[in-house]
């Protein structure tokens, strides 16, 4: 295992480079919860962020897209510097970007396949009705959910809604995509069908992905690498079974209950 | 250490600032190319014919209560026959804008705050910022535009069913034909009686949106948030439409048109 060493550590994907993420910071007023944390993501890696709830995960995915301006450092993704893009070059690389947040985020005034129709209608993705009805279709079936089409969020269970927003998420075809806590708040077995689906849907669509958890059955099941954020920084870095043997008493803290 | 204490004076220095940055950036993308047509006429058809029917409801009532209870006081000086003309003015110049557009921040604004509140406490705005959709434009700009040009619509059709509910309580007392009615009420309303009240009411319906759009915007701390920014909503912005009405009336005097 690497301490702070942001080079990859597994097999299974190529070399090239499509997230770079060198010394980044944020501070809300006094509080630094960033300071000065690198990563890289290969294409078709899965890397996992591992840390403690407030050690400031997702803000870290939040600087990725910026939704959150970093106060220092550097996000390259996709070859892209995100922090000086203007407004319109942003949104256009947000596309080739999948985000999944935590609460699922549907919109809740749509129903299923409205809120899925939502972005491809948006970009023009699809050129036609036909096409955007077989895309609804295929993210709809893939996420085995083609019957919850006219409901409304509302009348989703709380794994549903991480499906759809899954779905809505890949809909676009996205390069990368980051997944903010995917198994929090849903029971053991939904969670793994989740986890499950998030590997069966990224060796399809072939996507490289950032996954923000604390959860090391996650780890386990999905990431080629994981990353210790720790204290703002890049702590540690390894395969699940390289933290799985260390002695180091912060990442065996993280083995408590497993 | 002690956090330092915030005065009312304070607060009220922060919401001017944040609300006049806020209507910067409406007007910064109120003329963009890409404008949200589909979504500012769902939002026109919402908020203008949702409120019509209390709108309406209201007029009628005040054009009928104004007639009933002014009739004695004009009989006592013989003026009986000034009651359409005094009716009238009152309603067009003054009373109807100022209820519609309370009405309007009561029904629109309260609506538009909780929505975009519960929108923004749930990362919907965030899901759609991420997807490459700017908020601000699909959001809020649809909104003000909408209730900037419904509100007026709405206090000229609720001018009209004040007037003819007008006529209906003259004509409880002793029978008058709508045509001699209707006469009165052209001959003693002039363009400085009817401009100014509609230049007004798209002050008011701007604010409406604006008020409501912008506290939908900031809405922080969850669901008590939500509820706190629908509330806001009504007070700010039935604040603002007495602003308006009170500098409106000065500068109407001004220019000689009271």
């Amino acid at each position: 295992m690497k301490e702070s060493n942001p080079e990859p550590v597994s097999a299974g994907h190529s070399q090239e480079k499509v997230l770079s993420l060198r010394g980044l910071q944020l501070a809300f007023g006094s509080n630094k919860v960033l300071r000065g944390f690198d990563l890289d993501l290969y294409r078709g890696e899965t890397v996992m962020v591992l840390g403690k709830s407030g050690s400031g995960k997702s803000v870290l995915i939040k600087c990725i897209v910026r939704l959150l301006m970093p106060t220092g450092g550097s996000v390259d993704v996709l070859g892209h510097d995100v922090l000086t893009l203007d407004q319109e070059e942003l949104d256009r690389l947000r596309v080739r970007i999948g985000f999944l947040f935590q609460s699922s985020a549907l919109y809740d005034s749509m129903t299923v396949e409205e809120n899925l129709r939502f972005p491809l209608r948006r970009h023009w993705m699809a050129t036609t009705p036909g096409e955007a009805e077989a895309l609804v279709t295929e993210m709809l079936a893939a996420v085995g959910l083609s019957h919850t089409r006219a409901l409304y969020p509302s009348e989703l269970s709380g794994g549903m809604k991480r499906r759809i927003a899954l779905a809505r998420t890949l809909i676009l075809k996205p390069e990368i995509v980051l997944y903010d806590e995917p198994t929090t708040g849903l029971d053991p077995i939904t969670g793994k069908e989740i986890v499950e689906l998030i590997l069966e849907l990224q060796n399809t669509y072939g996507t490289s992905s950032i996954i923000i958890s604390h959860d090391l059955h996650v780890a386990r099941l999905a990431a080629n690498r994981i990353a210790l954020l720790h204290e703002g920084r890049n702590y540690a870095e390894g395969t699940y079974e390289q933290f799985r043997a260390s002695q180091d008493p912060l990442i065996q803290n993280f083995f408590i209950f497993m | 250490m002690k956090a330092k204490r915030r005065g009312p004076l304070h607060a009220f220095l922060v919401e001017t600032g944040g609300f006049s940055m806020f209507v910067g950036r409406f007007f910064r993308n109120a003329f963009h190319r890409r404008f949200e047509w589909r979504e500012f006429v769902r939002q026109c058809v919402l908020n203008g014919n949702g409120s019509l029917p209390l709108v309406a409801v209201t007029a009628f009532i005040m054009g009928l209560v104004l007639t009933v209870q002014s009739r004695p006081t004009l009989a006592r000086f013989g003026a009986e026959s000034m009651l359409p003309a005094m009716v009238a003015v009152s309603v067009v110049r003054e009373i109807v804008p100022v209820i519609t557009a309370l009405i309007c921040a009561g029904k629109i604004g309260s609506g538009m705050g909780a929505e975009l509140g519960s929108m923004k406490v749930t990362e919907q705005i965030d899901a759609m910022e991420v997807s490459g959709t700017n908020p601000f434009r699909y959001l809020a700009v649809t909104r003000i535009w909408s209730t900037t040009l419904m509100v007026p619509l709405l206090v000229i059709l609720a001018s009209g069913i004040a007037i003819w509910a007008s006529w209906i309580g003259v004509n409880m007392k002793d029978p008058l034909s709508w045509q001699l009615f209707y006469q009165q009420v052209i001959d003693a309303l002039k363009l400085g009686d009817v401009l100014p009240a509609l230049i007004k009411s798209f002050f008011f319906g701007f604010v409406v949106g604006a008020v409501g759009c912008y506290k939908g915007f900031t809405t922080a701390k969850g669901t008590e948030g939500v509820g706190r920014s629908a509330h806001n909503a009504v007070v700010m912005a039935s604040l603002l439409i007495f602003i308006i009405d009170l500098l409106a009336v000065q500068i109407t005097d001004l220019l000689g048109l009271n």
